[in-house]
């Protein structure tokens, strides 16, 4: 930000000053400089706020958007997990029993379920941590500019 | 082009055969421990004023035993605080491996699906171990979630086995497609820029993959950090079903 011309300055009135009270008084093209002059530091003032305000926001979106990838992973991570879990079992069992491919089949659904269920659950806790992240301003935080 | 995949191979440094197995001093080895090193010294230099005020070093280490410590009590409360050291050694050695991968031409060694294995390993059986020797056999009621139905329950209980039994396996997983994805995403990426400047016109093309290479840097970056604290999260949580299984 540039420094206010030096005239300016001269004229900024000085509460410490001891000039008569009638000098005090400032002129009216005085005054009128004056609320420009705060007018300006208000407008001024205001792009800075903004300014700071959207960088924030960019902060947080980049974060969330990171995090976005990480919960992605993770869902898919915890669905393939069980099933694969559950297709082992089932190929181990088989194995075992000798009843090659029927458990293989059983496990295999049930390691599809138990992937749902593991689904379910990480969302759940998902959406809490979001929530105490975000402060329950879900949505807003993470604005849609794709289109 | 070059092979995305050559950054992750394992060569033997100092070769050593230990009663007919294999347990050389690879490449893995030693970022394993140039990482502990690391971790070892930062803290023994950070923490040898141990002043009131804290220098910018003993600030950076009790920023992150701040962070750690508060993410363990937060999801076992004050009785999961035992497990600390474990929770702390896990999160800083995945964290400073995770970003020594990052350096050019440096070994990843968490993209290796049997380092993350065993690190998830320690986690499930620290849990089994803890989860019986706290409750004895009511850390079974874990896989028996109350209000079920007596006819579906033995479906229920077999679904819930299979659940906690995916879980060191999502564990470890996650930790190692992203850091392995991540790694060849980048190499590709950087494939492209020697690729097309040796494409006679094309070169001019040449710095939009480097532009995604430089982008994607900073996201890994970010990846690095967050898998080693998704990781130690989730060993926190997984801890808290030991300590307090009826949920």
């Amino acid at each position: 930000m540039e420094p206010p011309p030096a005239e300016d300055v001269s004229r900024m009135p000085d509460p410490a000053d001891n000039r008569s009270p009638g000098q005090q008084q400032m002129s009216r093209e005085e005054k009128a400089a004056f609320e420009g002059r705060i007018s300006d530091l208000g407008e001024r003032l205001g792009k800075v706020k903004a300014q700071r305000q959207a960088g924030v926001d960019a902060e947080l979106d980049a974060d969330m958007r990171g995090r976005g990838m990480a919960y992605g992973m993770r869902m898919a991570a915890e669905l393939v997990g069980a099933v694969i879990v559950g297709a082992f079992i089932g190929v181990g069992l088989d194995w075992l029993i000798g009843t090659k491919p029927w458990l293989f089949l059983v496990f295999f659904l049930i390691g599809f379920a138990a992937g749902v269920l593991n689904v379910v659950r990480a969302y759940e806790r998902m959406q809490k941590e979001i929530a105490a992240r975000t402060g329950g301003r879900l949505g807003q935080t993470v604005r849609d500019d794709e289109d | 082009m070059p092979d995305p995949i050559h950054q992750f191979e394992i060569h033997p440094l100092i070769p050593i055969k230990l009663f007919g197995w294999d347990v050389s001093f690879t490449n893995s080895s030693a970022f394993m421990l140039l990482a502990v090193i690391l971790t070892a010294g930062f803290f023994m230099v950070a923490m040898r004023g141990r002043s009131l005020v804290p220098s910018r070093l003993q600030s950076m280490a009790e920023v992150s035993h701040q962070f750690v410590a508060s993410m363990l009590r937060e999801s076992t409360g004050e009785a999961g605080m035992k497990y600390f050291p474990l929770v702390f050694t896990l999160f800083i050695f995945i964290f400073v491996c995770n970003m020594l991968g990052m350096i050019p031409g440096a070994f990843t060694v968490t993209s290796h699906i049997v380092v993350t294995a065993a690190l998830a390993a320690l986690v499930f059986l620290t849990v089994l171990i803890v989860g019986f020797a706290k409750n004895g056999i009511r850390f079974l009621k874990l896989f028996v979630p109350e209000g079920v139905p007596i006819l579906i329950l033995p479906l229920v209980v077999l679904i819930e086995i299979i659940s906690f039994l995916s879980r060191p396996v999502s564990h470890s997983v996650r930790l190692f497609a992203n850091m392995l994805a991540g790694h060849i995403t980048l190499k590709v990426f950087g494939g492209f820029v020697v690729m097309l400047l040796s494409a006679g016109t094309f070169a001019a093309l040449s710095p939009l993959p480097l532009l995604m290479a430089v982008a994607l840097t900073a996201l890994e970056v970010l990846v690095a950090f967050l898998q080693a604290y998704v990781f130690t999260m989730l060993t926190c949580m997984y801890l808290n079903d030991a300590l307090h299984p009826g949920h």
